[in-house]
């Protein structure tokens, strides 16, 4: 059944809009050291539904601020709204949402990516705005490149994930989308730090967002499988940062390719957990019938509102937990994570940073995203997800433009170091001209 | 019959395991807060008291402490369980391999580990219209899982494990020792096979459970009848067994680590605590090092610690058979009144204990001393009444003149007028004062 927005729903998106235009035109605002941010739908806000892109958390508004938002809006941020995103983060392009598909900048037939999808569009849209996003395996990284803005995912453990409704507690990290090298260092500081309500956070050494990267190793094993546009404008960004002095090297990092296995095992196996909660019990319409089981009843609720890759994603959780398969599947998961944490120290050891472009492809049309199986669209992640296995802070910029779309380049650096990333974000700007998308009111 | 036992207590903290909410809810849902109720981005911090006394506990049992241990998330489905996994340990409980001793025998401790406790359901309404109803307040509240190897060989040693390991948890971290403070879980299996009661709550339904249980399996046995491995539930109020609900299988809980709570490292922790000595471990002391009955020794500690410390003080100084009269007679019989005031009565009534014992006042002088001690009022002193003593000692002189002859060959002659003055005076003095005053008023007489 289809249904038709209302005279009087019409009227408050209508007025929506209107607040929003108005708080986004209103220079005298900005001047008195005020901002404005958005904020990826799981980030819980006070005033705000949090929705998640799910279904089952269709009206659900939080008591309690998230943390990095809280520390926003106490520096003088106005948090403008929620950015639609893939269910819990389940996905590569945002088109796993329950409440519709965010649409790119540059390309409204093609994907944002995801899966903060709806906070890239907003960075790229909005001069001087700041969104917040979070990635769990390159769900940052990704719709930055996607939508040519600047993605920067901290060190795990770097900002607090009190308030973030969890995908994989030991991957998930909120990190920023911005247009410019100078947002990154003004609001990183601001959302950084420990905080006791997030033990994770607690053991971080403090922020130094002094840094600069020299020498950057390249592995061999990024450079299969990239589409040749998204591969061109990558070596023509390695040559220009060689003509800038940066020094370029190639290195082997066998492990990179268990990655992909690794992570999804970890990543649903906690998700799995997460979700368990959406049962019907506080969250997700109430409309079954009570006058069942209560393994039936939750059933019934999680069937009709989770969306499919959550199923999927649930059930392939399941499954790595179950004894007999624990050992084979989640226990050896976390033995990769080991390996491929080892071979990034081992690069580290002679280089500043590993450079990778952040996905093998530009922002794919709709109609492409359609006929991709699952599997497809999880190896799709294979360079963004093995520096979120290891918990490093990285960085994705855009580094040229194919028929339109913006292509993106990933910088990883060792833990701790994002004021080196910030640093070659600063740089990069001065080499490299950005394009942001003209938008027609 | 071998009967082992998984015992859930409360730890006594005022704040929840994971998050600051109070312990102690006065009304239903009055104590919750984003991260006990599971709500979507709360999550866990760990309360180091409740850390550090399931520490003490795990140490206290003999057990082998780990170095490093972590949480873990048992995912199940139920109600009154908010995030729909419990936070406890799996692969790295605080301890293993202990053991504790229960009159005598040694019963090996398999594992003690923390964990927080789900909600509680209520159900209310009329039968057909009934209603669940919620409340989260026991939510993240911290427990401490006990597990112990098959060792009891009868309902009544489970009930007296129970019965000395809370008497010894009340004093090491403050338990309340009431009943409902422990859950029990007790596994039983009287021929092959091993039957599961779930969630028995208190000390004597346990025995009661287990002992209808042991009835159960053995008139199936002795019919001939074969025991099914299951899981079953005490009623307490038909005192019966009966098949849980579930369908028998082997839960999946799917565990993986708590992402959120990172490893903590007890070893070192552990290494520092020093254990406080526990009632029944006092008791075996006090029956050793003074060579008394071990239920003597244990009622001297039950009663009261501070009684004990009486004990201890008196028999140092006037040995423990005596020290234990005292202390099991007058002392704890107007105990009521001297606790209260002990700090500035000590001194008296360890004078009073010493006299006696040194014969300097009689036993019941020494006893209406103590009385009086309790009550508030000083009794008279000794030196007041002397001229008493002194004018019945030359009355009887005089009356028995043939005493004051015999005495002058025997001087225990004496001992005739020694009694009768101790009697006048309902040994209101020690006889070794008489018997000097008497001494000397003979003395002048020859």
């Amino acid at each position: 059944m289809t249904t038709f927005p209302t005279a009087d729903q019409l009227r408050s998106i209508d007025e929506r809009h209107q607040v929003f235009c108005e708080r986004l035109e209103d220079p005298l605002a900005l001047d008195q050291g005020t901002f404005h941010f958005s904020a990826k739908d799981n980030l819980c806000s006070r005033g705000f539904q949090a929705r998640a892109g799910s279904r089952i958390l269709k009206g659900y508004r939080p008591p309690f601020d998230a943390t990095p938002i809280r520390k926003l809006r106490e520096s003088g941020g106005l948090l403008l709204g929620k950015t639609n995103m893939d269910e819990f983060g389940f996905g590569t392009f945002s088109t796993n949402s329950g409440f519709g598909v965010p649409r790119n900048p540059f390309d409204p037939e093609r994907s944002c990516g995801g899966s903060s999808g709806g906070a890239a569009a907003a960075a790229s849209l909005i001069p001087q705005h700041v969104a917040l996003g979070v990635s769990t395996g390159g769900s940052i990284s990704c719709p930055a490149a996607f939508c040519g803005v600047i993605g920067l995912t901290p060190t795990y453990g770097r900002v607090s994930r009190w308030g973030l409704i969890d995908y994989g507690n030991s991957l998930d990290k909120v990190g920023l989308l911005t247009r410019t090298a100078r947002d990154l260092e003004r609001y990183l500081p601001v959302i950084s730090g420990p905080d006791p309500k997030d033990p994770t956070s607690l053991t971080q050494p403090v922020l130094d967002m002094r840094g600069e990267v020299e020498t950057v190793a390249v592995p061999d094993e990024a450079l299969v499988g990239l589409s040749p546009e998204v591969a061109a404008s990558f070596r023509e960004a390695l040559k220009e940062l060689e003509r800038n002095g940066v020094k370029v090297r190639e290195v082997k990092m066998p492990s990179l390719r268990y990655a992909i296995p690794a992570y999804y095992i970890l990543a649903t196996s906690e998700a799995s957990t997460n979700l368990a909660r959406y049962c019907g019990m506080r969250f997700g319409a109430m409309n079954q019938e009570f006058d069942q089981g209560f393994n039936d009843f939750f059933a019934q609720t999680r069937s009709e509102d989770f969306g499919p890759e959550a199923k999927r994603r649930i059930l392939l959780g399941t499954f790595s937990r179950m004894v007999g398969f624990r050992n084979r599947y989640y226990m050896k998961a976390l033995q990769v994570r080991q390996l491929i944490i080892r071979e990034y120290r081992r690069v580290f050891d002679s280089c500043d940073a590993v450079l990778t472009p952040t996905m093998p492809f530009v922002a794919p049309r709709f109609d492409e995203i359609a006929r991709m199986r699952p599997l497809e669209m999880y190896q799709a992640d294979f360079l963004t997800v093995p520096p979120n296995l290891a918990g490093m802070p990285h960085l994705s910029l855009p580094c040229g433009y194919s028929h339109g779309m913006p292509v993106g380049m990933q910088a990883v650096t060792p833990q701790w170091t994002e004021g080196s990333l910030v640093g070659l974000a600063r740089f990069w700007e001065e080499e490299f001209h950005y394009r942001f998308p003209e938008v027609m009111v | 019959m071998k009967i082992g036992l998984e015992i859930h207590v409360q730890l006594p903290t005022r704040s929840k395991l994971f998050c600051g909410c109070s312990t102690a809810g006065e009304t239903p849902n009055s104590s919750v807060c984003p991260t006990c109720l599971g709500l979507p981005g709360s999550r866990p911090f760990l309360n180091r008291q409740a850390l550090e006394m399931g520490v003490l506990i795990a140490k206290f049992l003999n057990c082998k402490i780990a170095d490093r241990v972590w949480f873990a998330r048992k995912t199940y489905f139920y109600p009154d369980l908010p995030k729909n996994f419990q936070i406890t340990q799996y692969d790295s409980p605080l301890g293993t391999d202990g053991h504790f001793t229960v009159g005598g025998r040694s019963i090996g401790i398999w594992r003690v580990h923390i964990e927080e406790d789900p909600g509680r359901i209520r159900r209310v309404g009329r039968s057909g219209e009934e209603v669940a109803l919620v409340d989260y307040d026991r939510s993240g509240i911290p427990l401490v899982e006990i597990v112990t190897a098959p060792d009891m060989s009868s309902p009544a040693e489970a009930r007296d494990f129970l019965t000395d390991l809370i008497i010894e948890l009340r004093r090491l971290i403050g338990v309340t020792g009431e009943e409902q403070t422990m859950r029990v879980d007790a596994n039983i299996s009287v021929g092959e096979e091993r039957v599961e009661i779930k969630n028995i709550t208190g000390m004597r339904n346990v025995e009661k459970g287990l002992k209808s249980e042991v009835n159960r399996q053995t008139k199936m046995l002795a019919a001939g009848k074969r025991i099914v491995r299951e899981t079953r539930h005490f009623d307490e109020e038909r005192g019966v067994t009966m098949p849980g609900r579930e369908k028998e299988f082997e839960e999946d809980y799917g565990y993986i680590g708590e992402p959120d709570l990172g490893t903590y490292r007890i070893g070192p922790l552990a290494a520092s605590m020093a254990i406080p000595e526990t009632p029944l471990v006092r008791a075996a002391r006090l029956s050793k090092e003074w060579r008394m009955g071990d239920q003597a020794a244990r009622q001297i500690v039950l009663t009261d610690w501070a009684l004990a410390d009486m004990f201890e003080i008196l028999a140092a100084k006037v040995g423990g058979e005596a020290a234990m009269s005292w202390t099991m007679g007058p002392l704890s019989s107007s105990w009521k009144d001297l606790r209260g005031r002990l700090l500035d009565l000590k001194g008296g009534i360890v004078d009073i204990v010493v006299s006696v014992a040194s014969g300097e006042m009689t036993d019941s002088e020494g006893r209406m001393r103590i009385s009086a001690l309790s009550s508030g009022k000083e009794a008279e002193a000794p030196g007041e009444n002397e001229g008493d003593l002194d004018a019945i000692i030359v009355q009887l002189v005089d009356e028995h003149p043939e005493v004051v002859k015999d005495y002058q060959g025997n001087e225990r002659a004496a001992n005739f007028l020694i009694g009768q003055v101790m009697k006048a005076m309902r040994g209101k003095y020690s006889s070794k004062v008489v018997a000097e005053r008497m001494k000397k008023e003979l003395e002048k007489r020859v």
